[in-house]
């Protein structure tokens, strides 16, 4: 009885083990699904719909920007869309999303590059036929069918440039952000780069917000405490910009202490005008998204045909890497971005 | 003179169950009624009526001879009805004036309490009560727990009610405590209040009652003045069959199982004696005294700092129960609801949490084979349980304590130490429980039985040792030894 | 006996999830019950539903780990770390990150049950620590994770991923052992009542310390098969994971205040939570109503167990408010 059942139980095994596959050793292998096309009759396009997938679906910046240009892409169009993930920064919650997406089969799908360890999830839409478009940050391991963004690397250099402009060359200066995250590594780097150039520029150091107001704001005023002659101060997250400058105005320093951060929310506008921010590195971000979804319907209507068939000539007829450049707003242009 | 409350043909019913049927009860300004039944009598279910905990299916309630009904705890404290639980309700890490006016403290226009106020009137009460050895601003954790039943009854009447109502006031206090307790109770009574009085233990009715009512499987059985009956008489009522603690014949042998020398805890110092084969030694003491720490240091759960323990004459070292249950040695504490009974696990699960592999078969447990034993353990101690698979927290607390004792039956050590064995147990399982010792004996085990019920110790123990401010104060032999002799030991300074 | 079914979380689980099942099904019938949903949603409830058991077996013993999420995380991040950065050999770093998370719960469990820190607090400042060592560790992310080590997470085995297969393992593992050794048999008694316990001969402090290890050591596998899974090791892993893996514990039927809960009641919990999150994507409902309903859900679910213990204290003729602490004299029963 014994022996009969270890054998059946290795007998499963070997059986188990004939069942198992392998990951891929590289892309080429993968068997591709023909990409996903449409005509442009009005029942075809009602039954349309293109899927955006993020992270923090619910953070300011992003419904305020990116979600608001989506949707009017949509309306404007007459095609359905959709904005899911996970309310919090939870990138492996977004990979679930965007997988578990892709079997809905949705007609594109446009991605928030929080981190390159979503390179798989974006290989497994593209070869399941979706067109796929990643905006924000780019994934360059990803077999992604367009990019549109901000170079992060440009957004740490233009602060830098500005901040050694602001201080004279010299003085004491720190930064803070999101520790971990590939873009703001990005950025930090480029910050760095000018720094370096500068040998009278001290860097305090480096500190992560957790891209909370509060943080910014005691991490500021432990910064100003602990140096009473900081110079300035870069910010590189949404919430960065809005804390320090809480903390330098509560020190009575605005003004006297340099600030340049990213993003121009109204709260970031305001405190440029009263002087206490000096310069915001602004991203398009309604581009990203209005221009992202431009792409997927373009590449499912074959708007653009470059060969007599695109799929089976292997190209893609959209723009590779799209880079939208930056807003730099001042005392000078704040005027401008601040609604009647 | 007219009673201030009546009850009238009560009758509460709860599926499956007749708690109480048909009712009558009275008690008259100035008097102690006690109330006197079983566990499961429906003396509870009584007191939850009475409180507004619970709503009668039948009969009616009298107070002053106008009809009331009682729809909670806050209508029976307007109505002048008090309760002392028999579990403390006290808040420890509070002080004695905030426990006694929890939620009512004097405050000022703002709302902050005004402690100067707050003391005097706790002053002033427990003056009124003479609990003069009481301090408003005491910690109730850093007092006696006859201290604590004090605080509590003084709480009870700080609402000034006429019905005070004491479940086993006496359950967790000394003899002298006991007394202090019996002369607030007179003065409570000369001051025109009319006192529920239960117990078990019949002996103090006798000291305190005026009248005494008996119910049994919540039928109502007799009112009569105490002065009437005997102890037997009331037995006979509350069980319907004469339960006497015969002595039972000592089974001591000459061969020593455990031996204890020199032991020295925080509490206690030099204790040393001997327990043999098939012999249950007592250990008395005021409570307080040490007894049960000298219990717990053998067992493993408090440190020792000095001392030996031998089992089988070879020396052991005991630092944790598990080493003192591979050594041989049971323990059956004295707070059984949060030292002994798992409440909310099966009556089979908790048969078993001595000896767990009992119920294995090879090497894995199995619940089929932890069901055949516990229903094993369930005939041979006659639990009242439906099911063993029944949560034990729903069973009587003399059907707990069997639960708990046929834990040590399984694991089955030479040694047992059972500590206030038969507290708050109701008078049949007490009986029974003291047949189970006994055999145990018989059958070869030593017992040591911490007991601070004399009758028990007397009807039981081979042997008596008694414990005085943590010393060993005496030892007496079982069958010549007298209440008064150990009292003598166990109190003089 | 209807009663009896009601109250056990295992049944009550199951069957809600089944009428869930059936229910989107009907109202998604092309994209809900397809093989390849299964696949996925399965795949990614996985990683939850090992630490969960881990969690499960904390919380029978009335103690829980907030430290979890960070302990993926960092593990994760130090076998990528090794491997990537120092070329260390695949087997090696997997035992690495395993030994690490062994420590971070032998830490726990020798503060908790040995020097008597509260396990809140604990675990809350294990977190911390954690973290920042998982922020050392995976940097901005570590990713080209070799390919032996991405294997483990993402072959395939009959069409299904394996970490499907590993949640599986350990929960049946898990399973078999809890009911059937006597070893963790004694969690239930610890967690039932911890001074009775003691005193039955059981050493809690010794038991406890083992439950944390346990528990961090699964957490630690989590972590392997997350990064291996994603091919990347990533600081943020397991953000928000020790709140999501106690949800779902206690959906499966686990209490705060320890002794009851089923190790397959922690796979039901994170079946049911990965259900209603692939149904909210299917249904194209946005992230934070996601939050909304399954926190509705957890005080649902708890207070109709509550509801039920209240109706079966009222059978027994208890007063209301002792349904939690049962006075010593239970009336009715002694016939």
């Amino acid at each position: 009885m014994k022996l009969i059942r270890s054998r059946l139980f290795i007998g499963a095994f070997i059986a188990a083990l004939a069942g198992c596959e392998l990951p891929p050793r590289d892309q080429a292998g993968v068997t591709q699904q023909a990409l996903q096309t449409s005509d442009d009759s009005d029942a075809a396009l009602a039954n349309e719909e293109y899927v955006m997938v993020t992270t923090a679906v619910s953070m300011p910046m992003y419904v305020n920007h990116d979600q608001a240009a989506f949707k009017r892409w949509g309306e404007k169009m007459g095609v359905k869309t959709s904005i899911l993930g996970p309310a919090d920064w939870d990138v492996p919650a977004q990979i679930n999303t965007i997988e578990e997406v892709i079997g809905t089969r949705p007609t594109g799908l446009l991605i928030n590059g929080t981190d390159p360890a979503i390179a798989q999830a974006i290989d497994k839409a593209v070869a399941a036929g979706i067109p796929t478009v990643v905006y924000d940050s780019d994934i360059p391991s990803s077999r992604r069918h367009a990019f549109l963004g901000t170079n992060w690397y440009e957004i740490g250099r233009m602060q830098g440039e500005e901040m050694a402009r602001l201080i004279g060359g010299k003085g004491k200066v720190a930064y803070m952000g999101i520790l971990g995250l590939n873009n703001m590594e990005d950025g930090f780097r480029g910050l760095l780069d000018v720094f370096k150039r500068y040998p009278n520029i001290e860097v305090v150091g480096k500190f992560d917000d957790k891209a909370n107001v509060e943080t910014a704001a005691r991490l500021t005023a432990d910064l100003l405490a602990a140096h009473p002659d900081m110079a300035g101060i870069c910010g590189f997250d949404s919430n960065s910009g809005p804390g320090i400058a809480l903390a330098v105005k509560e020190a009575g320093k605005a003004g006297t202490v340099k600030i340049t951060t990213v993003d121009w929310e109204p709260e970031h506008l305001r405190l440029v005008k009263e002087g206490v921010i000096q310069m915001l590195a602004g991203q398009k971000r309604e581009l990203f998204t209005w221009y992202g979804a431009q792409f997927l319907y373009d590449m499912v209507h074959r708007t653009n045909k470059l060969s007599g068939n695109d799929a089976l000539a292997g190209i893609n007829s959209v723009p590779n890497t799209v880079n939208t450049g930056l807003l730099r707003i001042t005392k000078e242009n704040v005027n401008q971005f601040l609604l009647p | 003179m007219n009673p201030i409350l009546q009850l009238r043909g009560i009758s509460k019913y709860f599926p499956g169950v007749k708690a109480l049927e048909q009712v009558d009860f009275d008690l008259r300004a100035g008097e102690v009624h006690a109330l006197c039944g079983e566990n499961g009598a429906g003396k509870s279910t009584l007191m939850n009526i009475l409180t507004g905990n619970l709503q009668p299916d039948a009969g009616q309630m009298l107070l002053d001879g106008s009809a009331v009904a009682i729809s909670g705890p806050a209508e029976a404290s307007r109505l002048g009805i008090a309760i002392v639980y028999q579990q403390l309700s006290v808040i420890n890490t509070l002080s004695v004036a905030e426990n006694i006016f929890a939620n009512r403290q004097p405050r000022s226009k703002l709302g902050f309490i005004r402690y100067g106020e707050l003391y005097a009137q706790t002053q002033a009460l427990l003056d009124k009560l003479r609990l003069t050895n009481i301090r408003p601003q005491s910690l109730v954790g850093e007092l006696s727990p006859g201290q604590r039943q004090m605080v509590e009854i003084a709480k009870a009447l700080a609402q000034d009610p006429r019905i005070l109502i004491l479940d086993e006031p006496t359950a967790s206090i000394t003899q002298q405590e006991s007394d202090t307790l019996f002369a607030l109770i007179r003065q409570l009574k000369a001051d025109g209040k009319a006192i529920i009085y239960i117990s078990h233990r019949l002996k103090e009715l006798f000291t305190i009652a005026d009248r005494v009512t008996v119910l049994k499987d919540g039928r109502y059985q007799t009112t009569r003045p105490i002065a009437d009956v005997t102890s037997n008489d009331l037995i006979r009522l509350m069980v319907g069959r004469d339960v006497e603690f015969a002595r039972t014949p000592a089974s001591g042998t000459g061969e020593p199982l455990l031996e204890v020398k020199n032991l020295t805890g925080s509490r206690f110092e030099r204790i040393s004696f001997t327990l043999h084969r098939g012999e249950i030694l007592g250990l008395a003491g005021l409570v307080g005294a040490g007894r049960t720490e000298v219990a717990r240091a053998i067992f493993g759960i408090d440190p020792l700092i000095e001392g030996r323990v031998m089992v089988h004459n070879k020396p052991c070292i005991i630092r944790h129960p598990a080493d003192a249950v591979a050594a041989g040695i049971g323990y059956v504490p004295e707070e059984r609801k949060t030292q002994g009974i798992f409440l909310n696990m099966s009556v089979m699960e908790n048969v078993l949490a001595a000896d767990l592999p009992a119920a294995q078969t090879g090497r894995w447990y199995g619940i089929g084979k932890a069901r055949q034993i516990a229903e094993r353990f369930r005939e041979q101690l006659r639990m009242a349980t439906p099911s063993v698979m029944q949560r034990a927290g729903l069973l009587s607390g003399g059907n707990q304590q069997k639960a708990v004792l046929a834990r040590w039956l399984l694991a089955n050590p030479d040694v047992l130490i059972v500590d206030e064995p038969t507290h708050g147990i109701d008078v049949g399982a007490k009986s029974e429980i003291h047949t189970l010792l006994s055999g145990l004996a018989a059958q070869g085990k030593g017992i040591l039985l911490i007991s601070s019920e004399l009758p028990e110790l007397l009807a039981l123990a081979d042997r008596i040792l008694v414990i005085r401010q943590g010393t060993l104060a005496g030892e007496l032999a079982g069958d010549t030894a007298t209440e008064e002799a150990i009292m003598a030991l166990a109190a003089h300074a | 006996m209807l009663n009896q079914i009601l109250r056990d979380r295992v049944y009550t689980l199951t069957l809600t999830t089944l009428l869930l099942c059936i229910v989107s099904a009907a109202v998604f019938p092309a994209t809900f019950p397809t093989f390849e949903n299964f696949r996925q949603l399965l795949l990614n409830l996985s990683i939850d539903a090992i630490v969960a058991v881990g969690m499960m077996l904390l919380l029978i013993s009335g103690v829980f780990d907030l430290s979890v999420g960070s302990v993926v995380a960092f593990a994760g991040g130090l076998s990528a770390h090794l491997m990537v950065f120092y070329n260390v050999p695949v087997p090696v770093a997997i035992l690495a990150g395993l030994g690490s998370a062994v420590l971070i719960g032998w830490i726990n469990g020798y503060l908790i049950a040995y020097q008597g820190i509260n396990p809140l607090i604990q675990t809350l400042a294990m977190m911390g620590i954690v973290r920042g060592g998982a922020l050392m560790v995976a940097g901005a992310g570590i990713q080209n994770l070799p390919y032996w080590y991405n294997a483990i997470g993402q072959s395939k085995l009959l069409g299904v991923q394996m970490p499907v297969w590993y949640m599986g393992l350990v929960v049946a593992a898990f399973t078999f052992l809890v009911n059937r050794t006597v070893f963790f048999r004694r969690y239930y008694y610890i967690g039932g009542n911890e001074q009775a316990a003691e005193l039955s001969g059981i050493r809690v402090r010794r038991m406890k310390l083992y439950a944390f290890i346990l528990s961090a050591t699964l957490a630690g596998v989590a972590g392997m098969l997350l990064t291996s899974r994603l091919g990347a090791a990533l600081s943020t892993l397991g953000r928000g994971m020790e709140l999501r893996v106690i949800t779902a514990v206690i959906l499966g039927g686990a209490s705060l205040t320890g002794g009851v809960g089923k190790i397959p009641g922690a796979l039901l919990g994170a079946l049911f939570m990965g259900l209603v999150s692939n149904i909210m994507v299917i249904a194209r409902v946005s992230g934070y109503w996601q939050e909304i309903i399954l926190g509705l859900i957890l005080i649902i679910a708890v207070w109709i167990d509550l509801a039920l213990q209240r109706r079966s204290a009222v059978r027994q003729g208890l007063p209301r408010k002792s349904v939690n602490t049962p006075s010593p004299e239970g009336v009715g029963i002694e016939k």
